[in-house]
């Protein structure tokens, strides 16, 4: 809990949040939620203030996904669709590039454990990368609901990675399946921070503007 | 008739807020009154995701009142029923009447 000339502030990650799913009525919104707070606060104490702000941020997230992904479906699922067509188009170039160079210097003769580091850790960062510019191109694409966008996306790719992890549990790969996940996971992470990233600088430049 | 014309459960008892706040409707007062006569958690983003959903249909309309310091300078944005959406609120009164007419295990909506 912060506090600032004596006045309890409610938790920041939860605003944070907060203003990453809401729209238009992001300023109401949080004014609403601070005016209850600070009220709170008062009676019943911070913690009690804190927690109730927690609960009432979580759930409010989920009604205001739900709400824009309504307000404009086609424009939504034309982000996520052209998110994922870019995603096929771009991962494997991280992985032919850095190939070319450790051939161009013969990397596997003369530096064995170099090779297999670039070719496993060096692939698989780069895929991160991609993913957070794949974040970035689906929030620059779905302004206003840059996350909406963006989380529609990951649900996809996870349904994806999940049936074909089914399947290599099915073939008794699970080796397969533990190099894979994790980094999945990561590339999941990165795409979101991504969104987060434009979906900040966007609000923040909206604020500024409506303020001058 | 389309069932569009029907209110769902909780833009009903959003509607019926917004009627009884009557020019103090906005969210916190909203989310209170709900709150505290049906006594069931609500979220302030189920109350402003059915608001606009409503607002959309032409049942509620809003304008912003202006920002005041407690609320860290941001303002309240207000709402009323429309005609319409009085219209549906009766419709769908009716309709639950109905139903509910003759039935010994509910007391009447009347």
């Amino acid at each position: 809990m912060t506090t600032h000339d004596g006045i309890v502030q409610p938790p920041r990650t939860a605003t944070w949040l907060v203003v990453l799913f809401a729209s238009e009525e992001k300023d109401s919104l949080q004014g609403d939620l601070l005016e209850e707070f600070s009220d709170l606060a008062s009676r019943s104490g911070a913690a009690v203030a804190r927690r109730w702000y927690w609960r009432q941020a979580l759930h409010s997230i989920v009604h205001l996904f739900s709400s824009a992904f309504r307000k404009a479906p086609y424009s939504t699922t034309a982000a996520v669709i052209a998110g994922f067509l870019l995603g096929r188009v771009l991962f494997p170039l991280p992985e032919k590039a850095i190939f070319a160079v450790l051939e161009r210097y013969r990397v596997f003769d003369s530096h064995f454990d170099a090779y297999v580091f670039f070719a496993t850790y060096g692939i698989a960062i780069a895929h991160v990368v991609t993913s957070m510019l794949m974040g970035c191109f689906v929030a620059l694409m779905t302004p206003r609901k840059e996350m909406i966008a963006t989380i529609t996306l990951v649900v996809l790719l996870f349904s994806m990675t999940s049936a074909a992890s089914l399947v290599w549990v099915a073939r008794g790969n699970t080796s397969m399946l533990w190099s894979m996940v994790p980094w999945n996971f990561l590339d999941w992470l990165a795409m979101l921070a991504g969104a987060a990233i434009i979906r900040s600088q966007r609000s923040a430049s909206r604020t500024l503007n409506s303020r001058t | 008739m389309s069932s569009r014309d029907y209110l769902g459960e909780f833009e009903h008892l959003i509607v019926l807020a917004v009627l009884r706040l009557a020019d103090q409707a906005y969210g916190v007062t909203v989310r209170q009154e709900i709150e505290n006569r049906t006594t069931r958690e609500v979220s302030i983003g189920a109350v402003y995701a059915t608001l606009d959903r409503l607002e959309a249909k032409g049942y509620v309309k809003s304008h912003l009142g202006d920002p005041t310091p407690e609320r860290g300078g941001r303002s309240k944005r207000f709402f009323e029923i429309t005609a319409k959406g009085l219209s549906a609120v009766n419709r769908t009164h009716r309709a639950l009447e109905s139903m509910s007419k003759g039935l010994d295990a509910i007391r009447s909506y009347s």
